[in-house]
């Protein structure tokens, strides 16, 4: 299939249920708002929220542009529009695209691929809805039962032990380009440790992409 | 929260209210299975193959959304049911969340989850975790297809280097969220380096021994009790 033929098959229908989508949920974001209003009488002043709108975006403003951004080129369109709907994008959407691709064997950067990591995504927001769906209802009778030290530890070091897997999956596939994936993050953090989350990832994906970039030219180069 | 925003909170208003979201999410999930099962028709790839990846990522999304349960539980004491239930099932994660609520109730001069935080501070906490979702999904929303565009023009449809390119934004990507673990050190830089080396040994062990490839499916999960119990019993 060429490119101007994959565009109308995937591309534009893909467009056109994300916009719709991401849209539709900024709608229903402030259905349970609407509803203080109406059902309890709940008024909030206009400037209070003004002042708290500007109090959290100070916070992650920068990472409304910056995340998309830097996640775009592992995540892919429909990817993209999927993960930003439905959020857990490093411990949940990224792993699961990165092994749908990894065991059905499928090249990355390919169309094939753009299939394969957007039905894995679909098939973790499945999982993800039934688990907080079920943890709505049974949660608070779940932890009761379970040790606290088991609590303890998958509330503390499940995220990084996830990040850290994921990082050593690719970095089989790309050891030279590992150094450099944890070293800028990491050198940027102990020499200036202040520095704001948007600069450190955008450094550490940008960085990194610029290296294997050079690479990528002198393995051009020589061949 | 007092009894009364807590009643206020759990009531079976919220609930429908948060139910749309949580719908609408599923819906967009099944949309883009179906289309991506048309494509892969058109593809002439194999309904095997599709099938495996729904599978694969069902699989893999087990252990991180035990972990997102165990999380949930402490968030709705907080902000609620419905509120917990509706915000993680999309943008913003348990911190982003609670970051937004506190923000809410100090604007207005209360301390979340005090004495004096009631139905209004409710409101606002309400407010700021609605708005701040916001962001992300107005910006991919309306400028995902720019940047589809952009990614075109910086690859100039060299796959290989597409799959480098790629390959290269997952490590700068996870390089990051490891970057805090690693210099905070203790369990997190246990459970951040079992992780690794578990995946890393997985790899060697399915290359070195072909039958144990079956297991492949498994591995984020292993990789992640294996980092979990470390950490637990090391720190």
């Amino acid at each position: 299939m060429d490119k101007k033929e994959f565009d109308i098959v995937w591309k534009m229908p893909v467009n056109k249920i994300g916009r719709f989508t991401l849209l539709l949920a900024v709608l229903f974001s402030f259905l349970p708002l609407g509803y203080l209003y109406i059902a309890e009488g709940v008024r909030l002043d206009f400037g209070t929220m003004l002042k708290s709108w500007g109090m959290i975006a100070t916070v992650f403003g920068a990472m409304y542009i910056v995340e998309p951004l830097s996640f775009y080129s592992i995540l892919g369109l429909s990817g993209t529009y999927m993960s930003f709907l439905a959020g857990n994008i490093g411990n949940l959407r990224l792993p699961c695209a990165a092994m749908a691709l990894e065991i059905t064997e499928t090249e990355p950067g390919t169309h094939e691929a753009e299939v394969v990591s957007t039905i894995g995504i679909a098939g973790s927001i499945i999982v993800n809805i039934i688990g907080v769906t079920l943890c709505a209802f049974i949660g608070a009778a779940v932890i009761k039962v379970l040790p606290q030290p088991v609590v303890d530890g998958l509330k503390a070091f499940t995220a990084p032990a996830i990040f850290g897997a994921m990082f050593g999956q690719f970095a089989i596939k790309y050891p030279k380009l590992a150094i450099f994936g944890l070293g800028i993050p990491v050198a940027i953090r102990l020499v200036a440790p202040k520095t704001p989350a948007y600069i450190i990832i955008m450094a550490a994906v940008f960085g990194t992409i610029a290296i294997a970039r050079l690479f990528h030219t002198a393995a051009a180069k020589k061949a | 929260m007092s009894p009364e925003v807590a009643k206020v909170a759990n009531g079976i208003g919220p609930w429908l209210m948060a139910s749309f979201i949580v719908m609408l999410v599923v819906v967009q999930a099944v949309l883009y299975v179906k289309l991506a099962y048309k494509t892969a028709d058109k593809l002439k790839m194999s309904k095997e193959v599709c099938s495996k990846a729904l599978q694969v990522g069902m699989v893999t999304a087990i252990g991180p959304v035990i972990a997102i349960f165990i999380i949930m539980v402490g968030l709705m004491a907080v902000i609620g049911g419905p509120m917990a239930w509706m915000r993680l099932s999309i943008i913003g994660a348990a911190p982003t969340e609670l970051t937004a609520a506190t923000v809410g109730a100090q604007a207005l001069g209360v301390e979340f989850g005090g004495a004096d935080y009631d139905l209004t501070a409710l409101g606002m906490s309400w407010w700021t975790m609605a708005i701040n979702g916001c962001g992300w999904l107005i910006m991919v929303g309306l400028f995902a297809s720019q940047l589809e565009t952009l990614r075109e023009k910086v690859s100039g449809n060299d796959t290989r280097w597409l799959g480098l390119l790629t390959g290269a934004a997952t490590l700068g990507a996870f390089g990051y969220l490891n970057s805090g673990n690693v210099v905070s050190g203790g369990g997190n830089l246990i459970a951040v380096l079992t992780g690794a080396l578990m995946m890393v040994g997985l790899g060697f062990m399915y290359e070195k021994v072909p039958a144990t490839k079956k297991m492949k499916e498994y591995s984020l999960g292993i990789a992640m009790i294996f980092g979990v119990f470390l950490a637990v019993v090391l720190s």
